[in-house]
């Protein structure tokens, strides 16, 4: 069924599908929705006392707790855009400060690079395939933990990422402490309100019904997301294949960083972009050193949800966390991938650490669960 | 480049249908060259580089478009999965067309010339008549045209038999072997090059385990 019967075939089958004006306008309906959900989530914290905010919020007080819980909070939902679009609204509810925040968004970063290496050991029957697959999957873990190692400290110690991000954040929106007039903000104000109330009718008050607004929001955000990253990757497939044709035809780089910085942008999410690389790089069809950058560019890209998700906020913090984000990765690909001592670490790691998971294929098994789970449980238990 | 995602353009398997096409109009430059080589005894070094930066070309093409389907199964799933393979099958007649008309080159450089065969004439009406098949299986791969691309195959397949015949009608020849064995073994060639159009059509006609096969599965029309 290939040539001129496929011909007949495709156009049936896309003449079924919704028409992309109309895939465009539930996708900006989706948008609207998520905003609500940050927004909800913002309204039950601060519906919910301080003392209670206090007890919720005391374990991130220690960076590498927060680091941690960023980690294992992106793990459980497979989606740093909405682990991170959730730490916005809690700086914008005012529970968090950016310093607490600013780690737990770096763990977000460190935690959404297990979808693809989850993808990569769908190969672990075929050892070369298994090879090249968790080599692309992991340069990913490599680079952002290498960031995270390099940046945190300086962030700590100088507040570096934060204080640029704070800049920006000043020169759009205003000062920290004042009260930004959001135009998305008014937007979304009459369905949040029409929660706050549906669950004060059904007779919640105080912290339980802060705690059902989080939830609502909670669900909201993970639903709009997934449903549209679900819906931009069919708007947007054909480009990004042919974006990733060009990726193969002319190599790797700096337009191999830009056009996955281009997906991720387009389809909401960094773990769709890093996992279209794995079966390519199984396949032996994209090289490591070229599939390397479009990870960096999709680190960028996912960014975009936190500062999308910061539209909705009331405080300027909200801004400047979803910047921070933005700088944090941007700063990671100065440092680690433009001087070029440093660019080859993360690969030459990442076909090192391949290179043992293809002789022992249950270390593999054994890194996952560690990096993203073991060692994360155990820097919340130690250091909250 | 990175404009390219901003680009409008065709759906991926519409691309690598076109793209095939094309490797179908390279295949049959290839197989025009080494005809007039043999045919005429010119074998000049012009002829010969063109034919192998042509194959050179095709067997690029093939991998990139190998490359591309992979591509397409990552990014738009495996909906088309029956297509991406009898595409794959599809490029690999291609490419081995380009193969034999290599072939074809070989055998006027050993040193063998047709020009001067008393069947010249009808050897260059079948080379013309081959030529055109090539055209039209090209065609064929871009229209949605079933009945079309079944008469070709049915067409195709007479021309088969009719080779078979002449590679019969050689073994057994009395004539001398230096007269009867090239075009045998041209015959040969003749009749795996139009042997892989047929498949190439074959291959948008049939599901994809039957393609090759008679519907009973024991024959390979390949072969």
């Amino acid at each position: 069924m290939t040539g001129s019967v496929i011909a007949e075939d495709l156009h049936k089958r896309r003449s079924l599908e919704l028409p992309a004006p109309a895939r465009s306008g539930v996708v900006l309906g989706l948008i609207y929705l998520f905003l609500v959900g940050v927004s909800s989530l913002e309204t039950g914290i601060k519906i919910m006392g301080a003392d209670t905010q206090e007890q919720l919020f005391s374990a991130v007080s220690n960076p590498i707790a927060g680091l941690c819980i960023g980690i294992l909070g992106t793990v459980l939902v497979q989606s740093s855009s909405a682990s991170t679009s959730v730490i916005v609204g809690l700086v914008a509810s005012g529970a968090l400060g950016v310093d607490q925040a600013v780690p737990m968004v770096m763990g977000a970063n460190i935690g959404t690079t297990v979808t693809n290496t989850l993808v990569s050991l769908g190969h672990v029957r075929q050892s070369n395939e298994f090879k090249r697959a968790f080599a692309a999957a992991t340069v990913h873990d490599f680079f952002n933990v290498m960031a995270v190692v390099v940046l945190l400290p300086i962030e700590l110690a100088f507040g570096l990422i934060s204080g640029i991000a704070e800049r920006v954040s000043e020169l759009l929106v205003g000062s920290a402490g004042s009260e930004w007039k959001s135009p998305i903000k008014a937007w979304v104000k009459g369905p949040v309100g029409w929660l706050e109330d549906f669950w004060g009718a059904i007779g919640l008050d105080g912290n339980w019904q802060g705690t059902a607004m989080v939830l609502t929001g909670l669900v909201v955000i993970l639903a709009a997301l997934t449903l549209i990253t679900k819906n931009m990757r069919k708007l947007v497939a054909d480009r990004v294949e042919r974006s990733v044709n060009a990726i193969l035809g002319k190599g790797g780089g700096a337009v191999a960083l830009l056009l996955g910085l281009v997906i991720t942008i387009a389809v909401q999410s960094s773990s769709i972009t890093t996992s279209i690389l794995i079966p390519l790089s199984a396949a032996g069809v994209l090289s490591l050193r070229n599939a390397y950058p479009v990870t960096l560019g999709a680190n960028v890209g996912t960014t975009i949800t936190a500062l999308l998700a910061a539209l909705a906020a009331s405080r300027p913090e909200a801004l400047t966390v979803g910047l921070a984000h933005t700088t944090f990765n941007l700063a990671g690909i100065l440092l680690l991938y433009v001087l070029p001592f440093a660019r080859d670490v993360p690969v030459r790691l990442a076909e090192g650490l391949a290179e043992i998971a293809v002789e022992r294929r249950a270390w593999a098994v054994a890194y996952v669960v560690g990096a993203f789970i073991i060692v994360p449980l155990i820097g919340v238990t130690l250091l909250r | 480049m990175v404009m390219s995602f901003f680009r409008k353009g065709s759906h991926g398997l519409d691309h690598i249908q076109s793209r095939a096409a094309t490797m179908l109009g390279d295949a049959r430059h290839s197989f025009d060259l080494a005809n007039t080589a043999l045919l005429t005894g010119d074998t000049h070094e012009s002829i010969a580089d063109d034919i192998r930066a042509t194959d050179h070309r095709i067997n690029q093409a093939e991998q990139d478009l190998r490359s591309e389907l992979v591509v397409h199964v990552s990014v738009q799933g495996t909906s088309d999965i029956g297509t991406v393979l009898g595409f794959m099958l599809l490029l690999k007649k291609v490419e081995r067309i380009g193969d034999q008309a290599k072939n074809i080159l070989d055998l006027a450089e050993s040193g063998v010339s047709l020009a001067n065969s008393p069947i010249i004439d009808k050897l260059r009406a079948q080379q013309a008549e081959v030529s055109f098949l090539f055209g039209e299986a090209g065609q064929l791969l871009t229209d949605a045209d079933e009945t079309r691309s079944q008469r070709f195959v049915q067409r195709v397949s007479e021309l088969i038999t009719e080779y078979q015949a002449q590679i019969d009608a050689y073994m057994f020849s009395d004539l001398p072997g230096r007269e009867v064995v090239p075009l045998a073994i041209y015959y040969r060639y003749l009749k795996r090059i139009v042997a892989n159009l047929r498949g190439v059509i074959g291959v948008t006609l049939n599901p994809l385990p039957q393609i090759d096969y008679l519907e009973d599965g024991t024959v390979d029309t390949d072969d």
